[in-house]
């Protein structure tokens, strides 16, 4: 396929967004119909382009010296950018039904379309430079999404989110400057571009700033300590939540920080120094941070905030291994997770919606009025555990094997608050299942009162697609592991 | 898929009849109940069928690999251990299942048991039959999850605590057996039980790390078998489940846990002295608190889920012991499999008698339900062959096992002693006080089996008129499918004892190759003087035990006789006590102190740095009259007011507020130098000033 597909795939979602607001259709329906053609036609383009990889890349604009806004297509662009033109056509069916209960929706759909692009646009991005300028893009263009509900804990979460991931973004700057210098190219590479010649024996303020580059692109991949935003911004609308704070906003992060360790710095130069070490142990901790606080919290969304918060550490933890393995690690969680949490969000989303009720002690034999949430619910907490048989298992089996074959002893530890973590996910998972389907408490007769019943189709079919696809991966996982091994190993 | 489909299609058929009498059950109930009697009854011919062909050796191939799925692909194998097992299991689902029928005759969700009645089937053997460790994981994932639906299905308070503990132990033994997989597979390379046959017996010393490894599957193993110190589980779910649940969860799956140490220490940790104390230190343990926990307790059901952690206890002795004894360990292996199997036959039948109790009934505690079992022979005799087999009395099919385990102690003891064998941990002074233990725990086996016995046939209830009710239930208590499904394993039990030499002989044979062990050099005389004494002592103790301690302590007067009280201390519940408080309450509060640190600490530095660094600016006070000179001016004009008056003790005090005076006068000053300045006048004094400055600079200069 011709390289400019690369530049046309970004561009049409952000034009879609747009124009959303102008269009002159008046009736809904066929303005719903519009915006979700043009997304599933920028998936089917996006996904010609998987199997047809062009093979250079597209060069949009040149600065000074060689800083070029480039898009190129290698392994890594593959599996989030396939990633994400999945998911989102799911997803903005899913938000048709659910906007139908608030207000200002062509706002909504504007920025949500944008943002497929700028995400898309990190995806795809070629160097550095159009990484970090789509990042910060991303930053702006979800802002509104979260401000959306304008209620006063809304602006002021999003005021946070602002703050924090401009922030971040400036030391993601600081280190893309130095990668300017000390690199012999901006473009990303598997194993890394530095001049060592240049660097000669000023190692450690290499290390320093991937440190920074590291904590800075972390702050969207919700690292402790600066996760505080992502449970605030859970007063956004789920469709918001789901899909950008559990799939596209995170996943960019890692994705980003990813980029870092494995085509800029390169493994080589990183593993056994002291920033690995640290960097591991931040991913470790996140990990237990983010369980432990999930059991305290009752609010049924922020509780799986603070799953997203550990589970993207798992994907980092897989990253500061810095070997293929742990990549292979890495990418196999990046795409699983990706899938359950954002089914677990959507059946949240969908309870909250049908019912009302936002808090997890309100639930009691909700299962069974809706069973089909509450099923869906428990298959996705189940894959969220790793009980064999479902995604998590797999993604997660790849993370322990990477960290126990690596050697290195610190990651035998992460195999622990791995274990550690699970054990914390069945205890706030289940104890959500356990309420809905078996406990007879004085909630569950107010609730038998009320005529609750499982949402329409257009939440439903999302929600039973993505629990199939749980299902299928966790049964059939080899290929796309494969496939994960052979971007590892730079076959892309 | 390679190998012998019929090995996939008998994990697969259940699970799949599960799902499909779900569906009927939505339509018609009676149908659902037949259908699913059928898919277990169609299971055992299936199990039978293939046992018959693997006797004869026309099996087609006893293996069956599934490559690619659930990552590391699944394999499963068939040989003499699995055929019997499977056999048992499926032998015992159809029994429950049969049982099932009358006992929940009205209850509701129904349809929710069946469906995770034949899951769990499925799940088991998927377990039984794997050929590595990996797919005996996946399989014993699955078989915890879908038993817990058993533990809750009452879904009362009670019900939903005890399935929540069992739930927690089950995940964090599964957790901790991943742990132990993952050094095992990093170690070894390979997870197929062949594999790690051939590394334990080809003898090599054993590192840390394969100890480390072998240990977290242990737990994961030993948390589902009940040993202790995880055995808290069993006395709480056991009397909430139903009765044919109970039977299941007591006798097989315990057994699937006991399936996995036997393939650790066995196979693996084959003949290491080391593993093999550890194991006798707690089959010792187990054994010991079942028993005392059986004895104080006042709950049928109790009772029977405690004896069932006592003889995990036995059958954990005996796997010690075939480690402990090297190449001579016959007699503990085929003791300990065969106590396996009876176990797993007698809480099949005593577990469903329980549950005829409680299905006329409701009740469970020993004082509400004395004098039940008068004059109803059948379920005497039932309860009766059950009791003398788990009593081990001769010409029962305990005694058989029992007899071995015993055997298995005192060689070990003799060949300590004659300085024939690798000397472990444990001097002959230890094993001699093990065997003592070992003759006192069967004792009190026997004394708690008798003290049910009693209570339920031989004492009358202490209310005449509830004696009555009983006794006019004669012939009514059970349809003929229950009494059916309860006769036909308890008539197992006499015959197995009576054939010993011949029947379970061939039987143990059959597992030899599972538990790497060969056929004894010369035959077992199972009732020979010694292996009749040992019975015997254990047999008095236990009726000693029952008259001192039962009729004596546990018992106490009340005004229509005597009622059984529960002496168990409160606090020597180890569950209560120890396990929720330590990981409830304690580690969350220390995580959650930690944790609220950190999510404060980058709050606290941007509140920092906004009050510092990035403060705002203030804004440029505006006064409202006047500038800042006559502002200071008149603030000090005022304070020296103020202190003169206080100095000078003025009369009447001068009160003058000389800031607004002099901002009044600054402003009349502003005002009159405005006019001024913009007069005309003003311009031309100006610039007559201006001429004559540069006339004198011209003139002097």
């Amino acid at each position: 396929m011709p390289e400019y597909m690369l530049f046309i795939v970004i561009l049409l979602p952000m034009l879609t967004g747009v124009v959303f607001p102008i269009l002159p259709i008046k009736k809904r329906s066929y303005r719903l119909l519009f915006l979700e053609i043009l997304v599933v036609l920028n998936s089917v383009f996006v996904w010609m382009l998987l199997l047809n990889r062009p093979e250079s890349g597209f060069t949009l604009a040149h600065f000074t010296g060689d800083l070029t806004i480039t898009f190129k297509m290698d392994g890594m662009s593959m599996v989030f950018a396939g990633l994400v033109s999945a998911l989102w056509p799911l997803a903005t069916l899913y938000s048709f039904e659910y906007m139908t209960k608030e207000k200002r929706e062509n706002m909504f759909f504007m920025f949500y379309t944008v943002s497929y692009g700028v995400t898309l646009g990190i995806a795809l991005a070629g160097n550095l430079l159009t990484m970090y300028f789509f990042y910060e893009l991303l930053t702006l263009v979800t802002v509104p999404l979260v401000m959306h509900t304008m209620t006063r804990e809304a602006i002021l979460a999003s005021r946070k989110y602002l703050y924090y991931s401009i922030g971040g973004a400036a030391f993601g700057f600081i280190g893309m400057i130095f990668m300017i210098i000390y690199g012999t190219t901006l473009d990303f590479a598997l194993g890394g571009v530095l001049d060592l010649v240049k660097i000669g024996d000023r190692t450690n303020i290499l290390l320093l700033v991937y440190v920074m580059a590291f904590l800075g692109f972390g702050v969207k991949a919700a690292i402790c300590p600066f996760s505080s935003w992502l449970p605030q911004a859970g007063v956004a609308p789920t469709p918001v939540t789901a899909l950008l704070h559990a799939v596209a906003v995170v996943k960019a992060g890692a994705f980003a920080i990813l980029r870092l360790t494995y085509y800029c710095y390169g493994t080589d130069f990183l593993r056994g120094s002291w920033a690995q070490y640290v960097t591991m142990a931040i991913a470790m901790f996140t990990i237990v941070y983010g369980c432990s606080r999930a059991v305290k919290e009752t609010h049924l969304k922020r509780r799986l905030a603070y799953s997203t918060i550990s589970n993207l550490s798992y994907i980092i933890f897989g990253a500061t291994i810095m070997t293929p393995l742990g990549m292979v690690g890495a990418l196999s969680h990046m795409v699983f997770h990706a899938v359950m949490k954002i089914c677990s969000f959507f059946c949240a989303g969908a309870i909250m919606h049908q019912t009302e009720k936002h808090y997890v002690h309100e639930l009691d034999g909700l299962g069974k009025q809706m069973p089909m949430i509450f099923g869906i619910f428990t298959v996705s907490s189940l894959a969220l555990m790793g009980v064999p048989g479902l995604a998590g298992f797999i993604s997660k089996w790849n993370l322990a094997y990477a960290a126990i074959e690596s050697g290195n002893p610190l990651a035998f530890g992460g195999v622990g608050c791995l274990l550690i973590s699970a054990l914390l996910t069945a205890i706030y998972m289940l104890t959500i299942v356990v309420r809905g389907f078996f406990v007879k408490s004085k909630v569950t007769e107010a609730n038998e009162k009320q005529d609750y019943h499982d949402p329409n189709w257009m939440m439903l079919l999302p929600l039973g697609i993505f629990a199939a696809a749980i299902v299928l991966f966790g049964l059939f996982s080899t290929p796309l592991v494969n496939f994960l091994t052979d971007v590892a190993s730079g076959l892309y | 898929m390679y190998g012998n489909i019929w090995i996939g299609i008998l994990i697969l058929f259940p699970m799949a009849g599960a799902i499909i009498s779900y569906l009927l059950g939505r339509k018609n109930k009676l149908l659902r109940d037949i259908f699913a009697d059928m898919i277990v009854i169609a299971e055992m011919v299936l199990m039978v069928c293939l046992w018959v062909a693997f006797g004869s050796g026309s099996l087609k191939a006893d293996w069956l690999t599934i490559p690619d799925i659930c990552g590391m692909g699944l394999s499963f194998t068939l040989d003499g251990f699995r055929v019997i097992y499977g056999s048992v299991a499926s032998l015992m689902w159809m029994m429950a299942t049969l049982f099932s029928k009358e006992y929940f005759n009205h209850h509701h969700n129904r349809n929710r048991y069946y469906l995770f009645l034949l899951l769990t089937l499925g799940a088991t053997m998927g377990v039984f039959l794997s050929a590595d460790l990996f797919t005996t994981f996946i399989f014993f994932e699955m078989m915890s999850f879908t038993s817990y639906v058993w533990v809750a299905q009452e879904e009362k308070k009670d019900a939903l605590r005890a399935a929540g503990t069992y739930l927690a132990i089950a995940v964090i033994g599964g957790l901790v057996m991943l742990m132990g997989l993952f050094l095992l597979y990093h170690e070894l390379g390979t997870l197929q039980m062949s594999d790690l046959k051939s590394y334990g017996m080809a003898g090599n010393p054993h590192s840390l790390m394969e100890y480390i490894a072998g240990g977290c599957l242990l737990f994961g193993f030993a948390a589902k078998a009940g040993a202790f110190p995880l055995h808290i589980w069993l006395p709480k779910a056991h009397p909430v489940a139903p009765a044919p649940a109970s039977a299941l969860l007591s006798g097989i799956l315990t057994k699937a846990g006991m399936f996995g140490i036997l393939i650790v220490s066995c196979s693996f940790f084959y003949q290491d002295t080391n593993w093999g104390t550890l194991i006798l230190l707690i089959g010792v343990a187990t054994m010991v608190v079942g028993a005392v926990l059986a004895l104080f307790s006042i709950d049928l059901k109790r009772t029977l889920a405690c004896s069932s952690v006592s003889q995990i206890g036995f059958i954990l002795i005996g796997v010690g012991m075939h480690g402990l004894l090297g190449a001579d360990n016959t007699a503990a292996a085929h003791g300990a499999f065969l106590h396996m199997v009876n176990h797993s036959l007698f809480k099949l039948v005593l577990f469903m008698a329980a549950g005829v109790v409680f299905m006329n009934l409701h009740q469970l505690n020993l004082n509400e339900i004395r004098g039940f079992g008068r004059k109803k022979p059948m379920l005497n005799f039932i309860f009766l062959m059950g009791s003398l087999g788990i009593g081990c009395i001769p010409l029962w099919s305990g005694y058989v096992s029992k007899t071995l385990l015993h055997e298995s102690i005192v060689e070990y003891t003799n060949l300590l002693g004659k300085q024939e064998i690798v000397p472990s941990l444990l001097s002959i002074f230890d094993m001699k006080i093990i065997e003592r233990i070992f003759l006192l725990s069967g004792g009190m086996t026997v004394a708690y089996m008798l003290k049910l016995y009693v209570v339920l046939f031989v004492e009358k209830n202490r209310n005449a008129k509830v004696q009555e009710q009983f006794d006019a239930q004669k012939g009514h208590y059970m349809k003929p499918v229950s009494a059916v499904a309860l006769l036909i394993p308890a008539l197992l039990f006499p015959i197995l004892g009576i054939g010993a030499s011949s029947l379970m002989n061939r039987i143990a044979d059959m597992a030899n190759s599972f538990l790497c062990t060969s056929s004894p050099r010369e035959a077992v005389a199972y009732y020979s003087i010694e292996d009749l004494k040992g019975s015997l002592i254990s047999i008095g103790i236990g009726v000693i035990l029952y008259f001192v301690v039962v009729r004596l302590c546990l018992m106490r007067k009340t005004q229509n006789g005597t009622e059984y009280v529960n002496c168990w201390p409160r606090f020597m519940d180890l569950e209560d006590y120890f396990y929720r408080p330590v990981l409830l309450v304690i580690f969350p509060a220390i995580l959650g102190f930690c944790s609220r640190i950190f999510d404060a600490f980058i709050d606290t530095i941007v509140v920092c740095l906004r009050k510092t660094l990035y403060r705002d600016s203030k804004l440029p006070y505006e006064l409202d009259e006047g500038n800042a000179l006559t502002h200071t001016a008149g603030i000090l004009a005022n304070c020296l007011q103020h202190l003169l008056n206080i100095i000078l003790h003025r009369s009447e005090k001068k009160n003058v507020d000389y800031e607004h005076l002099f901002a009044l006068k600054y402003s009349k000053i502003r005002e009159n130098s405005t006019l001024i300045s913009r007069s005309m006048s003003f311009g031309l004094v100006l610039f007559c000033g201006g001429l004559i400055l540069t006339l004198v600079y011209l003139i002097l200069w």
